[in-house]
């Protein structure tokens, strides 16, 4: 069976959209069956950055019990020149979306967290679907924490940024350890590139004994990154680029986790 | 009839299974007497009849009770012998732990036959 893999951090902007999106794209290029879903339903990313304006139901709807997840899913195989491979479940990003999420119960919380549960059979089992992959808000809030409750592995974004460290090992204890999850480290926006190829070894080390807990991919930080200001799936734009070949390393170990 | 005709006109096994099972409904009752008994009575009575099994509840739960109430989660619906096997614990550990957690409220139990299955209310 398939497995569902959370992009989770302590703080913002560590790179988890950036990760999810290209990750989810880089694995269907390889031939899985993959589902990406935004379940950052306070600050949306996907529909912009995939540019879906109108969708007749949205992620969220799946989760207020309105709809069935085949009605969200959008098929952009396409758009990467594969068929059948990549579908994507946009959250909201109306103010109104926002707002409403922001208003939900305990209870709801509760219903939203038995559906995510549900995507295990619906998708994995029923829909022969490799991965799926949330897109996640970040800390300690309601959305984030159903992800990672339903997912069988976390991947967590993190920088060197001293604020970071210490959140970072602190969710890893207080949050990932509870639910008995396998959480691995992504290391993003290092900008000592040479030391990220020579120095492997001592990254590991180095993450191991700051979170006990092993380093999947270590990313440099990239110009050309920020260059293209989200406004395409880099993997497949870039197909040559350095950041493209990590990506592909990095869906290659998820394969063997 | 008498309980010696009673157990001449049954077969042995079925005369076991019986007591087995009473033996099993006799347990499952002395567990909630005594979860009941832990929690003292003005505890039992603090704590609401229907709480929500939130994340942010699981997370502030004892992780014995943690692990129980996931597997729960996971099945929507559960016998005390389905969660033994998930949890690789026993299934009387784990049918007392789920009737602490409908004590607690986040639980609630239904009675099929023989079987007794525990589940989220939604
Ligand atoms: N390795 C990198 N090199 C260069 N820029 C990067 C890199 N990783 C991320 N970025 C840039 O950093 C910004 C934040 O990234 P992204 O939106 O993926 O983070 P996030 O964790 O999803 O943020 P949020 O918590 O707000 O959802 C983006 O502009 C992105 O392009
Ligand atoms: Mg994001």
């Amino acid at each position: 069976m398939g497995k569902i893999v959370a992009v989770h951090s302590y703080k913002g902007g560590t790179g988890k959209t950036l990760i999810s999106l290209n990750l989810a794209v880089t694995l269907a290029k390889m031939g899985k069956k993959v589902c990406l879903m935004d379940l950052d339903f306070r600050a949306p990313s996907l529909s912009i950055l995939l540019k879906i304006e109108k969708a007749q139901y949205w992620l969220n709807d799946y989760l207020n019990g309105s709809c069935e997840i085949d009605k969200v899913m959008i098929d952009l195989s396409l758009r990467i020149a594969e068929k059948d491979r990549f579908y994507v479940c946009p959250a909201n990003p109306s103010i109104e979306a926002i707002r409403d999420i922001t208003a939900r119960d305990r209870k709801w919380e509760m219903r939203a967290l038995g559906r995510l549960l549900f995507l295990r059979n619906a998708l994995l089992k029923d829909r022969a679907f490799d991965y799926v992959v949330f897109d996640t808000s970040p800390g300690l809030q309601y959305s984030a924490i159903n992800a990672i409750v339903a997912a069988d592995i976390v991947l967590v974004a993190t920088t060197l940024d001293s604020s970071d460290v210490e959140g970072t090992r602190m969710i890893l204890h207080g949050l990932y350890d509870l639910f008995e999850k396998k959480a691995e480290i992504v290391l993003n926006k290092v900008t000592f590139l040479d030391s990220v190829r020579v120095g492997r070894e001592k990254l590991q080390k180095m993450v191991k004994d700051v979170y006990s807990a092993p380093l999947l991919e270590a990313i440099p930080c990239f110009c050309e990154i920020s260059k293209a200001e989200g406004k395409n799936i880099f993997v497949h734009e870039k197909p040559d680029h350095p950041f493209t070949k990590i990506m592909y390393e990095m869906a290659t170990k998820i394969e063997k986790l | 009839m008498s309980s010696s005709e009673f157990l001449e006109s049954k077969k042995p096994l079925q005369v076991l299974e019986k007591i087995k099972e009473s033996l099993e409904r006799l347990n499952e009752k002395m567990e909630i007497i005594i979860e009941l008994q832990k929690h003292g009575q003005r505890d039992a009575q603090a704590i609401p009849s229907e709480a929500p099994l939130d994340v942010m509840t699981l997370l502030s739960m004892p992780d014995h009770l943690r692990k129980t109430a996931m597997a729960v989660c996971r099945m929507g619906r559960a016998t005390a012998e389905e969660v033994a096997q998930q949890t690789k614990r026993a299934r009387a550990v784990e049918s007392a732990y789920l009737n602490q957690l409908v004590i607690m409220g986040y639980l609630k139990k239904e009675r099929k036959g023989r079987k007794a299955y525990f589940y989220i209310e939604k």
